[in-house]
């Protein structure tokens, strides 16, 4: 409890500090793939189901928002129907997904993604095709790019208080029920593929969300954004951060922008140093960047408490 | 005596090899009644046609009247009966606490917004909790994580599971199984006492635990039921004994 207090002051000071640190575009794009790693993880680190899909609703959800906003509809009603739009699709997907275990199920979640891409792909008329959604305009009253940060970061700490409320509810237990032992769940009455339709819905959903919210940064829906690659990239980013914890995918989202944004300036190949860090946050730090930060102020604070028994001990022997 | 468990012609086959056949048994309502035979008899795929693990080839389970034949396990807690696993198996990662709270929500949630509520809400559960889990004797390790308890902790902690979801019919599949000779007496004392609160169907492998606290045994072999009756019976019967000692 107290950890997470922590977690949220550091994460509302970074909201502030943030657009300091960062361009406004990168700081932006940060926070919504921080709502996509974050609910990601509501069904990898709680439910323990790993899909190649989450392209899909991400990109679904872009190409929809960025429709309606072409359309003349307002934001405001372009938001909330991509997610819907995304909840929908979440349940049909999810339906037979969750029907399989481990592989088959990353398998079904991938060929469904494809799927999607290839229907955009071949769309050209809707989606643009290739070149993908372009000219969408952002609303005059959040033209600039520091109200466009702002509105982003009210949208995305509105789904972080929802998704938290969500992972400290019992559902929450549940989802780590069936991460633990499925068949135990199952045994004291909890129907486990309703409960992974759920969680999976959930983190759909959210992703959704973020997708509707990405078409505004660059006034466009690339055609990648809903390739299985960028699922690719949404696992990374969450495993970067670390699934043992419910802010944890966020550090990944920063470090993975950051990492890649850098890299990519200074060489063509940079995807190669992304693999390599990926490979030893694997094999060293199973639990990511937040649990190498957790472990690093735990051996701070022993180290500080070390020193100030020593320091009591020498006062007590001048007394 | 009321009979809360009818179980008529249960059958399992697997291609042509038949694991189970044609098995009729009746529990009556607050007895100990279990279910023994040599190993390769059929008493765990008995047992999971009627835990609604495997669906049976032919026959019929009722439960209190009501045909549950080939019932999701996940439907089976709802309606008042709880099993017991024989391999340990619990949630390591979650708390004592936490294990014992999800099986008591499993049952005792009335509405769907439960399910989105604080935890903090169910002060109920918490307290039907912490008394689960004293009579289990586990009080202490209440906020340790299950995978830190040692293996005759870990036993009890899944009876705990078991009872949270208050059953009428406790489902026992060899609760002794690998627990050291003390940890074997206290858990048979906590199966006497839960006699005096629920309906058993066990199956155990220790012929003294089964032959101290049944009322009524069922022997099988082979897949099938070769004798049936009060400990005193089994333990006379020749046909017991020569299928222990595998005469034909």
């Amino acid at each position: 409890m107290i950890q997470n207090k922590y977690s949220f002051i550091a994460l509302i000071i970074f909201l502030f500090v943030g657009p300091f640190l960062f361009p406004n575009a990168t700081i932006t794009e940060m926070l919504i793939f921080g709502i996509v790693a974050i609910s990601t993880n509501i069904m990898l680190g709680y439910t323990g189901m790993l899909s190649f899909g989450q392209a899909l609703f991400f990109g679904t959800s872009a190409y929809i928002s960025g429709l309606m906003l072409l359309g003349g509809f307002p934001l405001f009603l372009a938001i909330p129907v991509a997610t819907l739009g995304s909840f929908i699709i979440s349940l049909f997907v999810g339906y037979f997904c969750v029907k399989r275990e481990g592989l088959y199920f990353i398998c079904l979640t991938f060929a469904f993604n494809q799927m999607f891409y290839f229907i955009a792909y071949v769309w050209t008329e809707v989606t643009g095709g290739e070149d993908g959604l372009v000219g969408v305009e952002r609303p005059t009253y959040i033209d600039s790019q520091l109200t466009f940060y702002i509105f982003t970061a009210i949208m995305f700490l509105l789904a972080v208080l929802a998704l938290y409320k969500i992972v400290t509810s019992p559902l929450g237990l549940i989802f780590k029920l069936i991460r633990e032992n499925a068949s135990r769940a199952e045994a004291i009455g909890y129907n486990v593929r309703y409960y992974k339709l759920i969680s999976f819905s959930i983190a759909s959903t959210f992703t959704g969300l973020a997708g509707s919210l990405y078409v505004l940064i660059h006034s466009m829906v690339p055609i990648d954004q809903i390739h299985w690659l960028k699922s690719g990239d949404i696992i990374f980013m969450t495993l970067f951060g670390g699934v043992g914890s419910f802010l944890g995918p966020l550090i990944g989202v920063v470090g993975y922008i950051w990492l890649s944004d850098t890299f990519s300036i200074i060489w063509a190949r940079w995807p190669l140093i992304m693999g390599v860090i990926f490979a030893i946050v694997v094999l060293y730090f199973r639990g990511g960047m937040s649990e190498l930060l957790e472990n690093l102020f735990k051996k701070y604070k022993a180290i500080s408490r070390k020193t100030e028994h020593e320091q009591d001990i020498k006062n007590t022997k001048l007394n | 005596m009321n009979k809360i468990l009818k179980i008529q012609n249960l059958t399992k086959n697997f291609g042509n090899v038949s694991a189970v056949s044609n098995i009729s048994i009746e529990v009556e309502e607050g007895t100990i009644h279990s279910i023994i035979g040599p190993n390769g008899a059929g008493k765990s795929t008995f047992f999971n046609m009627i835990s609604g693990v495997i669906p049976p080839s032919d026959g019929y389970v009722y439960y209190k009247d009501k045909d549950i034949t080939g019932f999701e396990s996940y439907k089976l807690p709802h309606m008042g009966i709880a099993k017991c696993f024989q391999i340990t198996n619990v949630f390591p990662k979650l708390t004592v606490k936490e294990n014992v709270w999800a099986s008591i929500f499993s049952c005792s949630h009335k509405s769907k917004i439960d399910l989105f509520k604080s935890m903090n809400d169910f002060e109920a559960i918490d307290k039907e909790t912490k008394k689960i889990v004293s009579d289990v004797g586990l009080s202490h390790k209440i906020d340790d994580k299950a995978e830190e308890l040692s293996h005759g902790q870990q036993r009890m902690l899944e009876m705990a599971i078991t009872l949270g979801a208050k059953p009428d019919l406790l489902l026992l599949d060899e609760p002794t199984q690998g627990l050291a000779p003390e940890a074997t007496v206290e858990m048979t004392e906590l199966i006497r006492q839960l006699s005096k609160k629920y309906t058993i169907l066990l199956i155990e492998h220790k012929m003294h635990i089964v032959m101290e606290i049944s009322k009524i045994i069922t022997v099988l072999n082979f897949g099938e039921k070769i004798e049936e009756g009060s400990p005193n019976k089994i333990k006379n019967s020749k046909k017991v004994q020569d299928a222990y000692l595998g005469r034909k």
